[in-house]
């Protein structure tokens, strides 16, 4: 029973492979937000070459918005549409020298006010698969089916997030995530994976560096 | 481990209770037939897809104080796209009468007076400013297995033609516009559709943005006069009086 419950344990632990992850923050001016103000999550624009996948950007949103502390989080398409045209990825200012341009812009400064959106954070990054390796190969027959081999990969997931407050219509920061590991996948009959999950990890690193940093009133 | 156990014996073919001939020849046939259909439908791939008359949202601009009339061409009611993956599979998308919605959205919301008029109605025969006849020079788009990602991606090329109040063109604009999704978001059907909207939505943007500068059909303000006299002039695709393919947007406000 015990030699069972140890089994268990080690391969719980083990399910999950390892990963390292280096998180960071510079922070360029004072931050804080006050009750009631919100923050806006977007991707960089795919015209400017960026390729960060949409369900990390909705990942990163709801992990900002959920727990103790949890920021409240205006969902990206509704603030797109509220100020269409002027944050399409053909649209959207990639500097904050085209903020006071675009709050100049009709009725622009007025939605913004009104959902009082304090941050805008720009997410930029991908997950790439940067090497892997291995065979494994699986056969299906009358009497069942299994896989033998032994295959690996590995991840390797950048992340890089740039805060606007749009208080001071200036650049508050960046916050990033560089997070990589390796999966495994051995297959004695039934394969055996164990996940580096580097994405989820970057994810929830980002978005927990994100909230102390929008957080924290403290000067630069 | 049981589970194994029964696993290696259904393996190497051991009797369990159960497995007579009979039931082994149509245990047989089922799985084999489920293997084949698995197998046929993973190998088909391809789609037809279509857009249920997408909107854009209301533009936050002040409209133009002008009075204009637009006239589209058929294919804005039923445009249909066909693209064959060399050796593979085939994709359609059907964008239905979404080009027709998004210029009479569009336009509705950049002049303060906009109607859409029919084939074989005059547009002198109207009191307007300009008169503006958009169409779709090209569209394409392109599927994961030919950009080898995991996107789809939809490129559409309209035309803007624009005339004056006596039907004299002023301006041929073309512009292009780009839309691009992932389908490990949206899976592919969803992902091809909303990629065609954020093409049509980033045409829109183009259009709010560099129509005026392109076209200079704020000038127009103001000119409308009836006149049955003056034969409409046409002038050829290639021949361009006030043209700006456009697709950098300045850094300064218009």
């Amino acid at each position: 029973m015990l030699l069972r419950a140890v089994v268990a344990v080690v391969m719980g632990a083990t399910l999950s492979a390892c990963v390292t992850s280096r998180l960071e923050h510079i922070k360029e001016a004072k931050t804080g937000i006050l009750e009631g103000e919100s923050i806006v999550i977007m991707a960089k624009s795919y015209h400017l070459g960026n390729e960060t996948e949409e369900k990390f950007i909705k990942c990163v949103g709801d992990s900002i918005g959920r727990g103790r502390g949890g920021l409240r989080v205006i969902p990206n398409q509704e603030f797109v549409d509220a100020l269409f045209p002027w944050f399409e990825p053909r649209t959207a200012p990639s500097e904050t020298k085209g903020l006071p341009a675009l709050m100049s812009r009709p009725g622009v400064a007025e939605i913004i006010k009104e959902k009082r959106v304090r941050y805008l954070i720009w997410l930029d990054g991908d997950t790439d698969k940067t090497g892997g390796g291995g065979s494994m190969s699986c056969a299906i027959g009358p009497g069942g089916g299994g896989c033998f081999g032994f295959a690996w990969w590995q991840n390797e997931s950048e992340y890089e997030a740039t805060v606007w407050d749009l208080d001071g219509l200036e650049d508050a920061g960046t916050v990033s995530a560089d997070v990589s590991g390796t999966s495994f996948l051995p297959a004695i009959i039934i394969p055996v994976p164990l996940i580096a999950r580097t994405r989820a990890k970057a994810c929830k690193g980002l978005a927990d560096q994100l909230k102390l940093f929008i957080v924290a009133d403290e000067e630069v | 481990m049981p589970f194994v156990r029964a696993l290696i014996h259904r393996h190497t073919g051991a009797p369990t209770a159960g497995w007579e001939l009979g039931n082994l020849k149509s245990i047989w046939l089922k799985r084999i037939s489920a293997t084949v259909l698995v197998a046929v439908l993973c190998g088909c791939g391809g789609s037809r897809v279509t857009l249920k008359n997408p909107s854009i949202p209301k533009p936050l601009i002040d409209p133009l104080p002008m009075s204009v009339a637009a006239r589209y061409p058929a294919n804005f009611d039923n445009f249909v796209h066909e693209e064959q993956v060399i050796g593979k599979e085939k994709w359609i998308i059907d964008l239905g009468r979404s080009n027709r919605l998004l210029f009479t959205q569009l336009f509705g919301a950049m002049f303060t007076e906009f109607v859409v008029i029919e084939d074989g109605a005059d547009p002198r025969d109207l009191q307007i400013d300009a008169f503006i006849e958009p169409s779709i020079d090209a569209f394409e788009f392109s599927v994961p297995n030919q950009s080898q990602t995991d996107e789809f991606a939809v490129w559409i090329r309209y035309r803007i033609k624009i005339s004056d109040s006596q039907g004299v063109q002023v301006a041929n604009w073309p512009i292009a516009a780009y839309g691009k999704s992932q389908s490990s978001t949206f899976g592919g059907d969803e992902a091809l559709r909303r990629a065609a909207v954020l093409a049509m939505r980033d045409a829109a943007a183009l259009i709010i943005m560099q129509m005026d500068k392109s076209t200079g059909i704020s000038k127009l303000r103001g000119t409308n006069t009836r006149s049955n006299s003056a034969p409409l002039t046409v002038i050829p695709d290639d021949v361009s009086i006030q043209t700006t393919a456009a697709e950098e947007i300045p850094d300064d406000p218009g």
